[in-house]
């Protein structure tokens, strides 16, 4: 067997490790921020495995699709997970190395998301609802309000580690230890108020809200049910959970393994859980201080993110 | 293979001009006119196909003589460089398709009286294009340049019954010859100063300095701008691409437009010397005014054939700014970088003009099938036209930037260019690099919400008009090139690489620009100068792409339950085709979020018999304001007018005061002569 099959088998096997990995926990996120959400209005919360639950019943259920829509709709929320689960093999998440790195980085990464949404969206306006329409309408328009800002933020972190790659990107922060630059934390802000608006979370979308005037991500997958709804929801998880390991990489990759040995990977793993959940905190303290904006409001949240992106390029380069 | 390689290109222009003329004869015999029109195209784009690759391949240029005329010592000649043969392969890659759809799409959309002249003016104009991109020298350049223009006019003016047809023909000429006006003051200057007008002596770069080469550059770029249809240039665009039959607005949005980048190539940024930093900016700013301004204006469309027109612009724009970028590097004698910005714009090219054909000749398939050309009258074709809708949605993803298909590629290393660039050069005019970078990653989501609109509003749910719910699927001779138009978009998007190694000998030939070996390629993918900095490669994200797929069909089809079909909830009421959202209010948010480029008006008359409250009927009337056309435009127009008015007190019309005219010029010109003897 070749060195060059060694490594694709490895970089196989990793990714699958790290897709299954990431899959596995993303209802879990969901459920913890919702259940501190709970817990901060005095109320009990669903249990902790709430997401699990909701996922197995909807995979048993009785697939129930629109006599209008065509096979676009059925393949909307397959090539939107798709897109996710390919992801997730794009970014280090306890490792300092991404499993299919080779494959691309930062740009590939954005890419791909967008290829997931461009799909939802385009399968949402299938079925005839105006609430699809509404909410393929909206969720692009954010999206590509959004992706400018969430571009020159990664630019401003990935240009001072001189790479767009993900895994050397990462690499060359925790070799170099974390110098800090004030930049970084504009940068961070710019992002963190992306991802707010990327995962559909107050203020810009609220996710337990079926209001038809607000209603964003909702009301693009107003339509699904059963199996096809679970892969929307099991998708949109995972992408909530790697934008979040996103974050942690660029800004504070500290206890990353960098090495196969498995007291490395232990510290990886906790490291990587702890941050995440306190990531997690962090937005569910944001949902629930902040009351949801008006949607033609989105647009200065978003433009004060490409104002910090910006600045952190400037300050950081000039 | 050596023997045709060497007589390839007269023999193209040979059997374009043969079939033009026997197009003509056959005046009375429509479906032999077709047949002999799309024959030759489609033989003759074989041939120029043969001669670009084998030029590519070797990169050595193949040279010789079109016309030569001994009394008058007139020889034309030509020069298949490799940056001619790039723009060559653009242009036979898509001229085939084209020709091999318009056999079945004439036939219906053309009525048979007609087919001679538009037979015989696609291959004028073709033929023309192909004497621009590999002419040796101003007069052969200017005399394709024109027959080009004039037979694109005349097929803009296919259906001349129509005013609209009319006037964006006019236009056409008028911006055309504008922009050639300032093409021949400019080659005249250069000529004049070299005293030869062959492109190897005015185009080496020393021929004029100082502000006379920024004042050549400026009329240079104008002209080529104005063919390149980038912003403010750009008002006959999206007037004359749709005009013209479905499958030559294919032809002219992916290729004639190119005409103008290639003459940006080979003059602005390559023939006047190393640029400078100003021309840079230029480049930059404007390929990002056309970019941003172009996709926004696609998105308000409800016209597909405008709507893609407009994204046109777009597009162009995105090559401009990429080869901003490498004029930018230049200036800074970054010489790895510019190879990587012009390689950007190089490929964005060959890519643009891939899925663009392939959306024009699909919305002239959905045009065809129902008789309109507006969003909202379609609806539900997915049903009806289930091929054309496949083609039409791998166009719409490519032409997103997504990956896995051929949009992404090039925006990619546009981006390396812009990123590399900010990093590698000095000084605070560096800043215009993210700058632009984010202005094209809004671009290219806004470019996904337009096609995500296009598509969707097009061709899924119900049917929104009578002519939507009875299309009939396309013909198979219409179906074929979309599906390799279409399988092109998905190979290139994987293997971009390919791609890119195919553009090392085109970069290489070019002044300036670093041997290929700085960029990597393969068939895994490609990277740019460093491979640490950035790498892609789609195939891998493309077989994890395969694995999530498989792992949502393993998640979704363990058991073989029935799928039980049921009616969507049509908010209490039933659902119809007018409780659908429409194109218009898809795009309604954007309109407003950028309401200050657009400066929408709107105007609801409610009208009412008996009383007030009970309204009889609404009126809606909406429009974006025509920025440039309003405030550019027409203040130039004025001017022209008010001069023209003041020439005419010269014109009276007195045939006695033309023989003073006459008498005075005589006088004059016998003073001067006999002072200067």
């Amino acid at each position: 067997m070749t060195s060059a099959m060694q490594d694709g088998l490895l970089a196989a096997g990793a990714a699958l490790l790290q897709a299954g990995g990431l899959l596995a926990l993303a209802p879990l996120l969901k459920t913890v921020i919702k259940k501190m959400k709970a817990r901060l209005q005095n109320r009990q919360g669903p249990p902790l495995l709430q997401g699990y639950y909701d996922l197995a019943k909807l995979l048993r259920k009785e697939p129930v699709r629109s006599d209008v829509a065509s096979w676009v709709y059925v393949a909307g929320p397959r090539a939107y997970f798709a897109a996710a689960v390919a992801a997730t093999t794009l970014v280090p998440v306890v490792f300092a190395a991404a499993p299919l790195e080779s494959a691309g980085g930062i740009l590939l990464l954005v890419g791909a998301l967008a290829f997931g949404r461009f799909a939802l969206a385009t399968a949402a306006l299938d079925t005839g609802s105006p609430f699809g329409g509404m909410g393929a309408s909206r969720d692009m328009t954010i999206a590509a309000l959004a992706e400018p800002a969430l571009m020159l933020g990664l630019f401003a972190s990935a240009l001072a580690a001189g790479s767009m790659n993900l895994g050397v990107l990462v690499r060359t922060l925790v070799q170099e230890g974390v110098t800090r630059h004030p930049a970084d934390i504009l940068a961070f802000a710019g992002i963190f108020m992306i991802v707010i608006a990327e995962t559909g979370r107050i203020p810009v979308d609220n996710p337990a809200t079926h209001l038809e005037l607000t209603m964003i991500h909702e009301a693009m997958v107003l339509e699904y049910a059963g199996p096809d709804l679970a892969l929307v929801e099991w998708a949109s998880a995972v992408k909530e959970l790697l934008y979040f390991t996103l974050l942690v990489d660029l800004f504070l990759p500290v206890g990353i393994a960098t090495s196969t040995a498995p007291a490395a990977l232990l510290v990886g793993i906790v490291a990587w859980v702890g941050k995440v959940f306190v990531l997690a905190i962090a937005v569910t303290i944001v949902e629930s201080t902040n009351a949801k904006l008006r949607l033609f409001r989105v647009p200065e949240l978003v433009s004060i993110s490409l104002g910090l992106a910006f600045l952190a390029l400037a300050i950081r380069f000039l | 293979m050596d023997g045709l390689v060497a007589v390839g290109v007269p023999l193209a222009l040979a059997i374009r001009l043969v079939s033009v003329v026997a197009t003509l004869m056959l005046v009375r015999h429509a479906r032999a006119c077709r047949w002999v029109a799309l024959g030759a195209s489609i033989a003759a784009s074989v041939v120029t196909a043969a001669v670009a690759v084998h030029v590519i391949g070797s990169t050595s240029s193949i040279d010789g003589t079109l016309f030569r005329h001994a009394a008058s010592e007139t020889v034309l000649g030509y020069s298949v460089t490799p940056l001619s043969a790039w723009f060559l392969t653009t242009l036979s890659l898509i001229a085939v398709p084209v020709a091999l759809y318009s056999t079945g799409y004439f036939a219906h959309a053309i009525a048979p009286p007609r087919m001679a002249a538009v037979g015989a003016a696609l291959n004028a104009m073709v033929g023309g294009l192909e004497v621009v991109f590999v002419a040796d020298g101003v007069i052969a350049f200017l005399c394709g340049w024109e027959v080009m223009t004039l037979a694109t006019a005349a097929l803009v003016a296919t259906e001349h019954e129509s005013r609209a047809s009319r006037r964006a023909a006019y236009l056409f000429l008028v911006m055309s010859h504008v922009g050639t006006g300032c093409l021949l003051a400019g080659f005249l200057i250069l000529g004049s100063v070299a005293g030869s007008l062959s492109f190897a002596v005015i185009l080496s770069g020393h021929v004029v300095s100082g502000s006379m080469r920024s004042g050549v550059f400026a009329l240079f770029f104008i002209g080529f701008g104005v063919k390149a249809g980038l912003i403010p240039f750009h008002v006959w665009l999206p007037e004359a691409h749709p005009a013209a039959p479905s499958s030559v607005s294919a032809f002219m949005s992916a290729v004639l437009i190119t005409a103008g980048i290639y003459g940006l190539f080979k003059v602005c940024a390559f023939g006047l010397g190393p640029p400078d930093v100003n021309w840079a900016l230029a480049f930059m700013s404007l390929g990002t005014l056309s970019a941003i301004l172009g996709v926004l204006y696609a998105l308000t469309q409800t016209d597909i054939k405008r709507l893609l027109a407009y994204s046109t612009i777009e597009n162009s724009g995105i090559m401009a700014l990429g080869l901003g970028a490498a004029m930018m590097a230049l200036a800074h004698g970054r010489h790895t970088l510019a190879t990587v910005a012009v390689a950007a714009s190089l490929m964005h090219v060959l890519n643009h003009a891939i899925f663009k054909s392939l959306l024009f000749l699909g919305a002239g398939s959905v045009v065809m099938a129902t008789g309109t050309r507006h969003i909202e009258h379609f609806g539900g074709l997915m049903r009806r036209m289930p091929w054309t809708g496949l083609w039409f949605l791998i166009g719409a993803l490519a032409i997103s930037g997504l990956p896995l298909l051929n949009g992404f590629p090039s925006e990619w290393l546009t981006f390396q260019a812009l990123l590399q660039g900010f990093t590698s050069t000095p000084g605070l005019v560096r800043l215009n690099f993210p700058l632009t970078a984010a202005l094209l990653a809004l671009t290219s989501a806004l470019a996904a919400a337009c096609f995500v609109r296009a598509f969707g509003i097009s061709f899924l749910a119900l049917p929104r008009s009578p002519a939507a719910s009875e299309a009939h699927e396309s013909p198979a001779v219409m179906l074929v090139p979309l599906g390799f138009l279409a399988t092109l978009c998905v190979v290139l998007g994987l293997f971009p690489g390919f791609v890119l190694r195919a553009l090392g000998g085109v970069t290489a030939s070019l002044p300036g620009l670093q041997p290929p070996a700085a960029m990597m390629w393969g068939g895994l993918g490609m990277s740019s100068a460093l491979t640490s900095f950035d790498h892609v490669a789609p195939v891998m994200f493309g077989l994890a792409f395969v694995g999530g797929l498989i792992g949502s069909a393993a998640l979704t089809g363990r058991r073989a339950v029935a799928v039980r079909q049921a009616p969507t909830w049509g908010c209490g009421g039933e659902l119809t085709p007018r409780s659908e959202y429409t194109a218009t209010a898809f795009s309604k948010p954007v309109l407003m979020i950028f309401g200050a480029v657009y400066r929408p008006t709107r105007q609801v008359d409610a009208v009412a018999e008996v009383s007030p409250y009970f309204v009889h009927e609404i009126r809606y009337r909406a429009e974006i304001e025509p920025t440039f056309e309003r405030y550019l435009y027409r203040p130039l127009l004025r001017g022209v007018v008010r001069m023209a008015g003041g020439m005419k007190v010269l014109q009276a019309g007195s045939l006695h005061a033309y023989l003073a005219y006459v008498l005075v010029l005589a006088v004059i010109l016998l003073m001067w002569l006999g002072g200067t003897t």
